[in-house]
């Protein structure tokens, strides 16, 4: 058996190379990699996919869709994966930020296969890019907190142990996170030192 | 009707970024969904595809949809078949024909006292066929559109072959005054506020109103499953009855809306601004780069003329259409087509104290067949 043809259209390039990969070990050929629908047309005829998966949330699917029974010169029909009364599967891309078109009749079995990869794939990504969001929040928090410790220090005269000491009682006294009570402070002293 | 009726109090509603989407920025702001005990949570989209798949399964409860795109679901041609059904119109009218101003010089050329008539259109494809001159490419925003189905409709009536004689595309709303200025497309055929960000921003000229080529037209509705709307009974009157209130209030405060329109619409838009969203709603102009023209009373229509009603004979111009184009199979009954997916029966039902049409057919729609 050939393998399946598999064109990625993803303006995150990070993701489509992480999908790429995860396809490619799976034995499934990546023609085309494009970041947009721009040449989307061109690109199909030349390298002939079966499937086109694309990124739920792009704009360009319009265009793509487009390229279904109503493009009459266009001699491969591509139609959106149905999956017939299998709508579950539809269900978890729409979650997970998957769209697939099959181009002239993909065997089912392959496309869910393939599917099954982008979602798994899509969903790790969104995993990842969450636990950055969480790193990099906690980063910025912490920063705030010292700026804010150093600024309570140098206004009250005191020492970092002391500084820190206030803030987290501020912040228990008032059952709010002790960031927030940092930005408190910053702003009302920002606002007390010229 | 007392809200412990409401079978789904919580609701999650799709829309698209255009001016259109306006009763639905507005029953949530004024509080209408919430007067008829509804909680909903409004959704922007990126494309009219994913708002179809989302309402399909069950992501959205319903959406701002292109009428045509119910027909097209409920057959499945080129996706997932679903049986989708409108109870509400969102509107009127609201489409524009905007040109490159290559163009519009060139018509000038052909015949500049009928620049907007369809035979002048079709004079300079044919002077252009003999240069040896590429095809001219126009945009639409969906395959199963209004727009597209304008477009073809008035081209058609010079006897341009919108399938051979020119290239027309689909380009999302927020790229075609990109395309236009960089010489992509030649013109392009959208909603509200597009032609008026092309023409303000010195890329286009608009040419003719999508009512200048059907009176009255159906454009945007509140689509569902049907499924939904038989698991939801009275939460889908109760979503009619606020969206209708809304409606009502555009007609008479359209301006007042400016400020949330322009608030929405610019989120992930840096083109749009205040004075592009002001011809389609105030209706009281529409620019040209020279003059302001007063082209466009009723450009886009909220609310009268029956504008929220879904007519079966919009239905039926819009399989009629979809039939010419060879869109729909032969085999399809259009008027049983049309009767699944437009439901005047669930329009009556919710407003019970509006006055009501005697007939689910107007002869203004009729008359465009």
């Amino acid at each position: 058996m050939k393998p399946a043809r598999v064109m990625l259209v993803d303006d995150t390039p990070t993701r489509s190379a992480l999908l790429e990969q995860a396809l490619l070990d799976q034995g499934y050929l990546v023609v085309c990699r494009l970041e947009s629908a721009q040449g989307l047309i061109k690109n199909v005829e030349i390298h002939q996919p079966d499937i086109i998966i694309m990124d739920l949330e792009s704009p360009d699917r319009d265009t793509l869709e487009n390229m279904t029974i109503l493009n009459q010169h266009n001699p491969k029909p591509v139609i959106m994966f149905s999956g017939e009364g299998d709508s579950a599967i539809i269900s978890q891309a729409v979650q997970a930020g998957v769209s697939a078109y099959v181009v002239d009749g993909l065997n089912p079995n392959r496309v869910k296969a393939i599917l099954d990869v982008a979602i798994a794939r899509f969903r790790e990504y969104q995993a990842l890019r969450k636990e950055l969001k969480n790193t990099r929040d906690q980063l910025a928090d912490r920063k705030v907190i010292d700026k804010a410790k150093g600024l309570l220090m140098k206004a009250k005269d005191l020492d970092e142990e002391q500084a820190y000491h206030a803030m987290r009682k501020m912040a228990m006294d008032q059952s709010k996170p002790l960031v927030e009570i940092a930005h408190n402070i910053l702003s009302v002293l920002e606002l007390l030192t010229p | 009707m007392n809200s412990a009726d409401i079978e789904k109090p919580a609701l999650k509603l799709g829309y698209m970024p255009l001016s259109d989407c306006l009763p639905l920025l507005i029953a949530q702001e004024k509080g209408f969904f919430s007067q008829e005990g509804l909680t909903v949570e409004l959704q922007q989209e990126v494309s009219w595809s994913n708002i179809r798949d989302k309402v399909i399964v069950g992501h959205l409860d319903g959406a701002h949809m292109l009428a045509p795109m119910l027909f097209a679901t409920s057959l499945g041609l080129g996706g997932i078949k679903k049986p989708l059904i409108t109870a509400f119109s969102l509107g009127l009218n609201g489409n524009a024909f905007t040109i490159s101003n290559q163009l519009r010089s060139a018509l000038t050329d052909v015949n500049s006292n009928q620049l907007a008539h369809a035979n002048t259109m079709k004079l300079l494809i044919e002077q252009r066929k003999t240069a040896g001159l590429p095809r001219l490419v126009f945009a639409t925003v969906y395959p199963y559109s209004c727009h597209n189905l304008q477009l073809r409709y008035w081209l058609a009536s010079a006897h341009i072959d919108p399938d051979k004689d020119i290239d027309l595309v689909i380009l999302p709303p927020s790229q075609m005054v990109d395309h236009l200025k960089l010489a992509h497309i030649d013109g392009f055929f959208a909603g509200a506020p597009w032609n008026s960000v092309a023409i303000l921003q010195g890329h286009g000229h608009c040419l003719l109103t999508g009512m200048e080529i059907w009176k009255n037209a159906p454009e945007k509705v509140l689509g569902v499953t049907l499924e939904w709307a038989e698991k939801n009974p009275n939460t889908h009157s109760a979503l009619i009855r606020a969206l209708h209130e809304a409606c009502q209030w555009l007609e008479l405060h359209a301006e007042e809306a400016l400020p949330l329109l322009e608030q929405h619409l610019s989120l992930n838009s840096p083109l749009i601004n205040r004075n592009c969203l002001i011809p389609a709603i105030t209706g009281k102009n529409i620019f040209t780069q020279q003059s302001k023209q007063s082209k466009a009373p009723s450009l886009l229509v909220f609310n009268h003329s029956m504008a929220n009603f879904p007519w079966l004979s919009h239905g039926q111009l819009i399989c009629a259409q979809m039939k010419r184009w060879h869109w729909l199979p032969d085999d399809v009954d259009n008027e049983q087509l049309v009767a699944s997916c437009y439901r005047p029966d669930i329009y009556r039902q919710a407003l019970t104290h509006l006055e009501m049409p005697n007939d689910n057919f107007h002869s203004t729609h009729l008359a465009i067949l």
